[in-house]
């Protein structure tokens, strides 16, 4: 066989036109330079998209959650927390169309929900529907267990409120997106709420973060909110007012408790109440704080303003004696008492609660005047306690008030305040003719007042509210075993339409405990009491007694009233002995 | 030159290859760190949920209620009780 060598190989002989090599060349040069323009393009002006696009791959932004902040009571007892939930999502265009019958009843039987209404759902156009929100982790984590493809969970906060009904208008609700609805939720939104934050993190293949980059956007927990209320004494005035609700058949009840030495609102309670915990059905009946919210004409509670105003001029003091007689005329109409006085002192006339002779108290003095200490002491202006709907009440203007107005007006007709307004200006008695800023923070603090009447003034009619507890005077069920107290009751008819019902009657009693040293103003008001009386004396009085002597004992105050004792010396106590008593130590 | 050059080169390949290593590491660092924020906010929860449940068992309507009706206490009563005051 003949060999060729390489070098003589007849194709290298053969000869071929030169423009085939330099197309190829050209061809060659086209196409490097092609990818050079594009390996530049994406150096260059295009790499936005591609680097979005890797960041798309690798980076996640991730949400940082934080908590709405926590409502507590004065001794630190949470009355408000929020606990995390999650909320169930059906994303329809992922859920299976053969999805068993078995599953959607289990998911349902886990929801709590008619299976139709489930079905329903997962049939719903739009892509992403909630099936349920704020449901239980331990729920939840079922839930996910049915490994049902498109039900997705997601995180969010559900608000718990330990207290119930009995602290329900205090603390007020929050709605499914957490945010403050009534009550204190609402007034103090801003500092309660939390404010989600942002963090961008990479992620490895697995979906793993290996990286973070940094927080976009801090997250900011809600602040706690320390409440003067506690839980305790709230419990205390909300269930003398259930109870005393059922006894009288009555339409509504309120009470509060202010410490005079602070300011500090104590209770603030209503009846009827609801359950915060569940708000399906909750009618305004039911959501109104009518201590706050609710005015009424005031009638004998008002009275004790009037005569101290007699007294500070030095018109009267209470050994004076006033002819009553059995009626006063001022205007068409006469002014009459329950019984038929012809003369009672001035501490009698509160004593007995004698409209006639603080009507004529009243006409001895100037208009001004009294609207003076009426505004002075928080009528007429919404009380700034950081309550939502709290009213102002009614107090015209002194140059509008007839003869006629000024008379009604000095015993409680033709001028209207809250519960709370009464409770408040109440204070200038028990403070020794201060009245003190009150507040529903915690603030444990002495806090000065503003001079109203002079604490002479103050003391002497301390002692004729003491009177009306006593034998002779109108409320002797406001008694308190252990304590003396005093205050004022008050009955006025309801304003039906254009007047006054005949048969509606609201009941209320004021009053300051204890009496040597006072800690305490409660103002009890009773709406349509129906059944066994509806006197203030006879209606609201027993709730004031229950209510105070119940705080006092929870506050460790002393006893100021002679009690009949029954348990033995400690040193008398024999060993084994069944003795019933308790032993408390005073640190005040 | 050439023993220079061999050392750098070296070098630099300890360099890259701890760079590698300490990128590992700081990645599972992370990743450590995670899991750790994560069972801090369960633990913050339990810990919500615990004190939450406390105050449940412990509000007042619920010791009324067993006070008066399991263990047949009643409330103290001013007669039955004795005073004692701290010395000043």
């Amino acid at each position: 066989m003949k060999r060729v060598g390489f070098s003589t190989t007849p194709n290298l002989v053969l000869r071929l036109p030169m423009w085939r090599s330099r197309l190829m060349l050209f061809m060659l040069f086209v196409a490097f330079t092609a990818l050079v323009v594009r390996a530049l393009w994406i150096q260059g002006p295009g790499n936005a998209f591609y680097e979005a696009k890797a960041v798309k791959g690798t980076q996640r932004e991730l949400e940082m959650s934080a908590s709405r902040g926590k409502i507590l009571d004065r001794n630190g007892q949470v009355i408000a927390t929020s606990l995390e939930a999650k909320a169930v999502i059906a994303y329809n265009d992922t859920i299976p169309k053969d999805l068993s019958d078995e599953k959607i009843k289990q998911l349902a039987a886990l929801l709590d929900m008619r299976e139709a209404d489930v079905r329903k759902k997962l049939k719903d156009e739009r892509n992403q529907v909630f099936l349920k929100r704020q449901v239980d982790p331990v729920i939840a984590q079922k839930i996910r267990k049915l490994e049902i493809p498109g039900i997705g969970l997601n995180n969010e906060f559900r608000r718990f409120y330990p207290e119930g009904e009995a602290m329900a208008h205090v603390v007020g609700f929050t709605n499914v997106e957490d945010r403050g609805q009534e009550g204190m939720e609402l007034s103090r939104e801003n500092d309660l709420a939390a404010s989600t934050g942002k963090r961008r993190v990479v992620v490895d293949r697995l979906g793993r973060i290996v990286e973070d980059m940094g927080v976009l956007q801090l997250p900011q927990n809600g602040k706690d909110l320390k409440l003067s209320v506690d839980s305790k004494i709230q419990y205390i005035a909300y269930n003398a007012l259930k109870d005393a609700v059922e006894k009288h058949r009555a339409k509504a009840a309120g009470a509060v408790v202010i410490n005079v030495q602070t300011g500090e609102i104590l209770a603030l309670a209503n009846w009827p109440s609801y359950n915060p915990n569940d708000r399906k059905i909750l009618s305004g009946e039911q959501l109104r704080n009518r201590v706050m919210t609710d005015t009424f004409e005031p009638g004998s509670t008002i009275k004790p303003f009037t005569v101290a105003l007699a007294m500070e001029k030095g018109q009267v003091n209470p050994n004076t004696i006033m002819s009553i007689g059995a009626k006063y005329l001022v205007g068409p109409k006469p002014i009459t008492d329950t019984h038929n006085y012809p003369s009672l002192t001035v501490a009698e006339v509160i004593q007995k609660s004698s409209n006639i002779g603080t009507s004529k108290l009243a006409m001895n003095m100037p208009a001004s005047e009294m609207w003076d200490l009426f505004t002075a002491v928080g009528f007429g202006q919404a009380p700034k306690v950081g309550f939502p709907g709290a009213v102002a009440g009614r107090l015209h203007p002194h140059q509008k008030w007839m003869p006629t107005d000024q008379a009604r007006i000095a015993f409680g007709y033709g001028i209207s305040t809250s519960l709370f307004q009464m409770a408040r200006a109440y204070t200038i008695f028990a403070r020794d003719g201060e009245l003190v800023p009150v507040t529903i923070e915690h603030s444990p603090d002495y806090k000065p007042g503003t001079r109203v009447i002079s604490a002479k003034t103050a003391i002497e009619m301390r002692s004729m509210l003491e009177s009306v507890t006593e034998p002779g005077g109108t409320a002797l069920k406001a008694h308190a075993e252990g304590y003396r107290v005093g205050g004022k009751t008050g009955t006025a008819h309801k304003v039906a339409g254009k007047g006054y019902a005949s048969n509606k009657y609201l009941a209320y009693f004021t009053g300051i405990a204890p009496m040597s040293a006072p800690r305490i103003v409660v103002a009890v008001m009773v709406d349509e009491p129906t059944t066994n009386g509806y006197y203030g004396g006879q209606v609201a009085a027993p709730i004031f007694s229950t209510i105070v002597s119940e705080t006092l004992r929870a506050m460790n105050v002393a006893p100021d009233s002679a009690v009949k004792n029954m348990v033995q010396r400690d040193d008398a106590i024999k060993p084994g002995s069944a003795a019933p008593i308790q032993r408390v130590v005073l640190t005040q | 030159m050439n023993r220079a050059t061999l050392t750098l080169l070296a070098l630099l390949l300890i360099c890259a290859l701890s760079l590698v290593s300490a990128q590992q590491r700081g990645r599972k660092l992370v990743t450590a760190i995670e899991r750790a924020q994560i069972e801090e906010r369960k633990l913050n929860q339990e810990w919500l949920r615990l004190e939450y449940e406390q105050r449940n068992l412990s509000k007042s309507a619920r010791i009324r209620d067993a006070a008066r009706n399991q263990l047949n206490m009643s409330p103290i009563a001013p007669n039955r009780t004795i005073y004692l005051r701290e010395e000043r």
